[in-house]
């Protein structure tokens, strides 16, 4: 039996990227610094040019997981929830402020791609980068970009803001909860939300109902974007 | 574990009636309908949060497991990513400096100005 006949076999997909997961996740908690999504592609793309099978192959079974970003979109719905009734009285302003956020971070991502001669489908897979991955990813699909590009932009957007954000906010002045919480939860979705958890839960709290109204306004945004390019 | 697949099924039903409003032509992601639909569902009461509690937190807790696949197609995209790696990465680091401190000063100028404390500190 040739390795391609057992790749042909969609649920090895799932227990070659579950494996790969649970290393990454070891390596995780181990070395903090370590991205979970980076250690655990690593090790797949590796088997797979060791075995010279093309992507392909390894990704037969991909649906059978990567279905589940829809319920897992629908998921984000919880801590939107949760999080909205702690602050009630702050949800206007906070919705203007991640909808500013979102348009200027839209425009910005695809302007400077397009000014520095993109195509197409790259500069359309620039414009969800600061939104959580599984939003990002269908947003992407609408725009007719390419979800691998998205997905890269999205880890390296939240990695940023996890690691100067709030140095960067701290700079230019702004010091309060709210206003640190909505900066990173629209510019760095969930990565950014985690890393603030250690700080203060006020700041957790609006970020992660920041992210999920930033996902939200960024598909509506899109939506209307996608209009104009029919 | 009643408990978790009851609220997985709650989450799959959402987002299967998402798809289907997406399908009929409302130009939302279903996954993002899906979401708001179940957000004033629970704002409404229609559906309890702690049957969608625990399923929820273990989807968005994993979600990086749910994207791999996707992801290992990078490994096809070498040429691509690196013709066009200036404007990638121009444009993230321009647009992520440009939300961040959008959204930043809009907040210190909403939060801080009538001097209200309610919640910050």
């Amino acid at each position: 039996m040739t390795v391609a006949a057992i790749l042909a076999n969609p649920a090895l997909t799932i227990v070659l990227t579950v494996a790969a997961y649970s290393l990454a996740l070891a390596l995780h908690r181990r070395w903090r610094g370590i991205p979970p999504l980076v250690a655990a592609c690593i090790p797949v793309i590796a088997f797979l040019l060791l075995v010279r099978e093309p992507y392909a192959a390894y990704n037969r079974g991909g649906n059978l997981l990567s279905w589940w970003l829809g319920p897992a979109t629908v998921a984000l719905a919880a801590p939107m929830f949760r999080h909205g009734r702690a602050l009630r009285w702050s949800l206007p302003r906070l919705a203007i402020i991640v909808l500013a956020g979102s348009i200027v971070g839209m425009v910005t991502a695809g302007v400077t791609a397009w000014l520095l001669g993109a195509p197409l489908p790259v500069i359309m897979s620039t414009i969800p980068k600061s939104v959580t991955t599984p939003i990002a990813i269908e947003v992407c699909r609408e725009l007719k970009g390419i979800p691998q590009i998205t997905i890269a932009l999205v880890i390296l957007a939240g990695i940023l803001g996890a690691s100067f954000g709030p140095w960067l906010l701290r700079l230019v002045g702004v010091r309060d909860d709210r206003s640190i919480g909505a900066a990173i939860g629209t510019a760095s979705h969930g990565v950014g939300t985690a890393s603030l958890v250690r700080h203060s839960e006020m700041q957790a709290t609006v970020s992660s109902w920041a992210m999920a109204a930033a996902g939200v306004f960024t598909s509506l945004l899109a939506a209307i974007l996608a209009l104009f390019l029919r | 574990m009643f408990d978790f697949l009851r609220g997985l099924a709650i989450l799959v039903a959402f987002y299967l009636l998402g798809m289907l409003l997406h399908r009929w032509g409302v130009p939302i992601p279903g996954g993002v309908l899906g979401l708001l639909l179940l957000y004033f569902a629970l704002l409404s009461g229609i559906v309890n949060f702690h049957w969608v509690e625990r399923a929820a937190g273990f989807l968005l807790r994993h979600m990086v497991l749910l994207f791999i696949p996707l992801t290992v197609g990078l490994m096809d995209m070498g040429g691509l990513l690196s013709r066009q790696a200036l404007a990638i990465f121009a444009s993230l680091l321009v647009s992520f400096l440009a939300v961040l401190l959008t959204t930043g000063l809009l907040g210190r100028w909403l939060f801080t100005q009538n001097g209200d404390a309610e919640i910050s500190q």
